[in-house]
Formats: structure tokens, C-alpha cells, sequence
């Protein structure tokens, strides 16, 4: 897997995505969707489908002493790696805002405390969720699986903001930097990573199955 | 022969598309011999490479690779074979020297030596990337990936098309000294004339059937064409395998066998000439 990973980091990294990465700073703006910084990592994400399909990638890949499951697994992998870093960048944004700002309410959705991190793993692991199954099934539509992935993360993401308003527990409990409520969304963010965890596992495991019986039009 | 001395036995290779159908195609790759694979655009030669390889999945048969099934043991046979297509490019912006690094990681028996001595043989330039090469220095770099590795076996798609005459004279050379250093070669191709210099010999797919699998000369031999101005005799006529126009009247293919029948100045038939009367009659029946 680390000669995947490799691979994968050598040849099919797309510069669009260490451009996302350097959006983490969008965390700083004071008023702004936090979660809508991490959906800019899922369009890099795409990009590098994008590119790979325009390269060839996946006859490479397959060409290579490597079965089609570990291409997926390598695949995922990979994303996995990026959005980790861009959880990583948004988290030292954060603290960055607190200090910068002192921590003055955020009007368009979640206030810079760790819930936004929270936010972000649900919303990758949304992403993982509804796009590898999708652009396994057919690795030439990328386009149409991302627009479902980015229908299904918009969607959280409007959520997301209306419950910083409506939800007591979000508007109360999480949408404050009150060292009190270090706990709730401490609780939330775990909650968050399990949902990521569990999302992308089983993402991971129907892309591999629909990858398998796929005949590759390349 | 012992079916695991054979480098590929095909059996049965069955593939069901709505408008194709790859019908129970079986093989066998003899060690060290240039094999032709020729049939016309859409005859099915590509669908046979790609279930070979795994890039589809057959409805039904077998490829057996030295005795191993691709299924099962994927790993053991990738590092023994290499695949090389004209139409595929890999990563076109990416420097040479960054995929080779990243492709002998996957290799244990990869031999830098071997790569150098390729890559000088074949002029190619590590800092370069392959959107600077033309379309000949492409298939000579992914052969020099293959070969590095340690591929016994090469399959090739359609690797001389769309090269100039020079380019591809210069392939066939390259293929005929891989078969003295021992190499088999499986080589799809609808340009004949570059298999006439290097092939041993030919399996001719029609319509997704195979419609021979026999030795370069046995191929070439079975036949005699002849040609004829205006209308054809009417016993040329009966005994055609098939029948192509030309401006002063024609020429017919028959069996060799029913030639010494009839008067006419029969010739050995290239090829492309079995191709174009074989499958023009087939056309013309459909």
C-alpha cells in the first residue's frame, strides 16, 4: 500500500489540491460557512479523478502487480491523506482565528472552535460516502459523481448553518467558544470522526466490489 | 508441450456486449515467437487483449498465463508480462524519470541496467516528459518500462499505428531482436504489412471468432489470388472466397486447393489481401 500511496502522491497529485489546502485559511474570515472551506478539498479531490482519467491512470494502475481492490484501497487512501492534512491546516486556522479575533461570533454558521472540525469530517466523510461508490461504478462519469457528492454536502453544509440558529444543542452547546461547552463539542467531533470512519470504510468496501465487476472502457 | 511452457493458453474466451459478441476464442502463445493478431477495426481484437489483461471481465473461458490464472494469481503474471497500447499514454505531464521511479518500485526484479541499456538503445530522454515524445518514442519507452521488469511476455495493441513507414520499420526490427533474445510477442495490428516482415505466426479474429490460428507461411499458403479484367469467370465466381473491385475488373481469393482448377495467373496473397477479400465477403453476407 505504500508504494500506492506513492504512486498515487508522484504522479496523480493535482496542483488544484495543495491550492485547497491553502483555503484552510478561509477559517480566518470573520462571518464565513467554515465547513464550505473543507467542500474546496473535495473539488480538489475531483480534479485529481479528473486528471487521472485524462492520464490513463487506472490502466496503469491496473497494468502494475497490484489487484483492482488495492487500487481502490490506494485510491481512498490518498484522499484520505488530504482531507487528514486539510482537517490538520483548519485546526491550526482555528486557534489562529481565536487568537486573531478573540473569538467573536461567527453570523454565517458555526463559530472557529473544534466543532468545526467536527463539520469537516462529516462533510468528507459525506463526500467518501456518496462519491468513490458513484465514480466506481463508472470511472469515466467523474463528473456526475461529484455533482451527487456535492449535491449531498451542500445540503449538510445549509443544514449545518440553519442549526447554528435553529437546534438548541448546536446554537447553545456548540456555536460558542464558552470553555463550558468544551465538552459537547468535544463529544460532537468524536461523534464526527466515527461517522467519517464508519462512512468511508464502508465507501471503501462498495467501491471495491463495484470496481470489480466493472469493464474498463479505457 | 506442457500448458504451463505456454507463456498464454486462451480457452473459450467469451465476452457479451448488446451489439458484440467475443465468441469462444482459445489460443495458445508459443515461447519466443512473434504471434500476429489481425482482423479488422471492431473484429474484436481489443476486447480479447482487454479480458486477457483484466481490464474487462469474459462471461465465459479461460487465459491461463505459464499455467496461472489472472483471477488468482494477478501479481505472479503482471511481473512476467508487459503491456503496451499506442493509444494510451500514461500521465503525458509527468517527467520520464518520475514514472520510472514510481513503476520499478512495483518491480523486485526490475534491473536498472537493463532500463539504461534501453533507454540509450532507444534514444529516449529521462527529463523529458511523454507529451514531448512522438508517438514511435512512446511505445519504445513503454516497451523499455516492460522490458526493465523483466516481461517475458509483451502484448501489444496496435503499437505501429499511426507511425510513418520509417517509424514502423524501425518497431518491427525492435520486435524481431526481442524475439531472438527470447521473447514472445502478442501483436494486434491492422497494418499487415508490419506483421509480413516479423510475424511467426497469425490468429485472425472475425466477427469475435476466431477464424485462424496457424504459422505466418501455412496462413499466406492456404490461399491464391488472382486477378481478372471485367467480370469474373463463372468458376472463379463459385470458388471466391471473396471478391474486391478494381478499376480494370478485379481480383478473386480462393482455397489453394481449388486454384489448380482454374486457368488464371494465381499468386501468393499478402496479408492484407486475405484480410480485404475475407472480410469484404463477410460484410457483404451480413
Amino acid at each position: 500500500m505504500k508504494k500506492l500511496l506513492m504512486k498515487e502522491f508522484r504522479l496523480c497529485m493535482h496542483p488544484a489540491a495543495l491550492i485547497m489546502l491553502g483555503l484552510s485559511a478561509l477559517v480566518l474570515i470573520p462571518n464565513y460557512p467554515y465547513a464550505v472551506s473543507f467542500f474546496y478539498m473535495t473539488l480538489g479531490i475531483y480534479f485529481i479523478c479528473l486528471d487521472g482519467r485524462e492520464n490513463h491512470d487506472a490502466a496503469y494502475t491496473l497494468t502494475l502487480p497490484v489487484s483492482r481492490k488495492q487500487a481502490v484501497q490506494g485510491r481512498m487512501l490518498f484522499a484520505c491523506c488530504l482531507e487528514a492534512a486539510q482537517l490538520l491546516l483548519c485546526g491550526a486556522m482555528v486557534l489562529l482565528n481565536r487568537k486573531l479575533l478573540g473569538g467573536a461570533p461567527n453570523q454565517a454558521g458555526m463559530d472557529a472552535n473544534l466543532a468545526v472540525i467536527g463539520q469537516g469530517l462529516i462533510v468528507f466523510g459525506l463526500f467518501n460516502l456518496v462519491f468513490f461508490p458513484s465514480w466506481y461504478r463508472d470511472i469515466n462519469k467523474v463528473g456526475g459523481a461529484f455533482l451527487k457528492a456535492s449535491a449531498a454536502v451542500f445540503l449538510y453544509i445549509v443544514v449545518g448553518v440553519a442549526a447554528t440558529y435553529a437546534l438548541p444543542f448546536v446554537r447553545d452547546g456548540l456555536d460558542n467558544g464558552k470553555p463550558e461547552c468544551f465538552t459537547a463539542r468535544a463529544i460532537y467531533t468524536a461523534a464526527a470522526l466515527a461517522f467519517f470512519m464508519a462512512a468511508t470504510a464502508f465507501a471503501c468496501r462498495l467501491s471495491e466490489s463495484r470496481f470489480e465487476k466493472q469493464d474498463l472502457t479505457l | 508441450m506442457a500448458a504451463n511452457e505456454f507463456p498464454l493458453t486462451v480457452k473459450g474466451l467469451t465476452k457479451i456486449y448488446p451489439s458484440f459478441r467475443l465468441d469462444g476464442v482459445s489460443f495458445d502463445l508459443r515461447p519466443g515467437a512473434v504471434t500476429g493478431f489481425i482482423g479488422r477495426n471492431g473484429a474484436g481484437k481489443t476486447t480479447t487483449l482487454n479480458s486477457l489483461l483484466g481490464f474487462v471481465r469474459p462471461d465465459g473461458g479461460e487465459a491461463l498465463f505459464w499455467g496461472m490464472d489472472m483471477e488468482k494469481q494477478a501479481d505472479a503474471i503482471k511481473k512476467r508480462i508487459g503491456f503496451v497500447s499506442a493509444g494510451m499514454t500514461y500521465y503525458t505531464r509527468k517527467k520520464i524519470r518520475t514514472i520510472t521511479e514510481v513503476t520499478k518500485s512495483f518491480y523486485p526484479g526490475w534491473s536498472d541496467e537493463t532500463y539504461r541499456r534501453y533507454m540509450q538503445r532507444f534514444g529516449l530522454e529521462e527529463s523529458k516528459t511523454p507529451a514531448a515524445l512522438s508517438n514511435g518514442m512512446k511505445i519504445k519507452y513503454a516497451l523499455a518500462l516492460a522490458l526493465s521488469h523483466g516481461a517475458e511476455l509483451l502484448i501489444l495493441d496496435e503499437p505501429t499505428s499511426g507511425l510513418d513507414p520509417v517509424s514502423r520499420e524501425e518497431l518491427t526490427e525492435i520486435f524481431l531482436s526481442l524475439r531472438d533474445e527470447g521473447k514472445t510477442i502478442l501483436f494486434s495490428t491492422h497494418i499487415t504489412a508490419d506483421l509480413e516482415k516479423c510475424a511467426d505466426r497469425i490468429l485472425y479474429i472475425r466477427a469475435g471468432r476466431l477464424a485462424a490460428d496457424s504459422a505466418m507461411d501455412d496462413f499466406a499458403g492456404a490461399y491464391r489470388i488472382a486477378a481478372f479484367d471485367g467480370e469474373a469467370p463463372a468458376e472463379m465466381k463459385n470458388a471466391a472466397l471473396g471478391i474486391c473491385r478494381t478499376r480494370k475488373g478485379g481480383t478473386a481469393l480462393v482455397k489453394k486447393e481449388d486454384a489448380a482448377a482454374i486457368h488464371a495467373d494465381w499468386q501468393i496473397p499478402t496479408l492484407d489481401e486475405i484480410m480485404t477479400h475475407l472480410d469484404r465477403e463477410e460484410a457483404e453476407n451480413a
